[in-house]
């Protein structure tokens, strides 16, 4: 009987990436990290205010990294791709958006990342994780320069 | 042995009811119109003040977060 109720508790639990997790090749092609950079993969969404404010600064410190060492990839995890779309242009013609982003509007991404909140951004290399921050940092573009050079 | 089937099949047909809301599901739990204020955080506000006025206290309530499932 405990081993029966054991059991409906862990279904439908979900594993989440955390430091030192490998992620799976099909993904890391996907999203195209499955290279020899650092890759930033920020998880954002339109309605996510907390992203909204963390996008301008991801972007400013894109400006400031070595793109052949690192790449900044954006995830939009709206369902409704056509918000997405327009979310992402009015941000792009502000100059506010300059990495390249992945819509993901099945959530398929997102679901295999399973992050505890939004916004997420994973530190990926050789397809590990190395870093995961989760929530907003006021600074995210400082603690993205920093973080970078200690995971390179 | 018929209440452990009993028990089963209660979880069973019950567990589609408690499915977790993940935070990149919180869309719709983020728009204004969820919020206690409503689309009008003035309302709020004004309600919160007379309140504090009557009972001379302030803070205690609310939540912290913006509805992004950060917090």
């Amino acid at each position: 009987m405990k081993h029966i109720i054991m059991s409906m508790l862990l279904i439908g639990s979900v594993y989440a990436y955390e430091k030192g997790d490998i992620i799976s090749d099909n993904m890391a092609a996907h999203i195209g990290c499955n290279g020899e950079k650092v890759y930033v993969v920020d998880f954002f969404a339109s309605w996510c205010g907390s992203c909204k404010k963390e996008l301008p600064l991801i972007s400013k410190a894109n400006k400031n990294i070595d793109k052949s060492q690192v790449e900044i990839i954006g995830i939009d995890v709206d369902k409704n791709i056509q918000k997405g779309l327009a979310f992402q242009e009015s941000l792009k013609a502000d100059g506010k958006l300059n990495f390249r982003i992945i819509n993901d509007p099945q959530n398929l991404i997102i679901s295999e990342f399973a992050p505890i909140g939004m916004p997420t951004l994973y530190y990926i290399k050789n397809k590990t994780v190395v870093g995961v921050i989760t929530g907003a940092v006021d600074d995210i573009d400082e603690q993205i320069l920093q973080d970078i050079k200690k995971v390179k | 042995m018929k209440s452990t089937s009993l028990l089963i099949l209660i979880v069973v047909l019950f567990s589609g009811c408690v499915k977790d809301v993940k935070p990149w599901e919180k869309e719709t739990l983020a728009k204004n119109t969820m919020k206690e204020s409503g689309i009008n955080p003035i309302k709020k506000q004004f309600e919160e003040h007379i309140y504090f006025s009557k009972e001379a206290s302030k803070g205690g309530s609310g939540v912290s977060g913006g509805g992004c499932g950060c917090n």
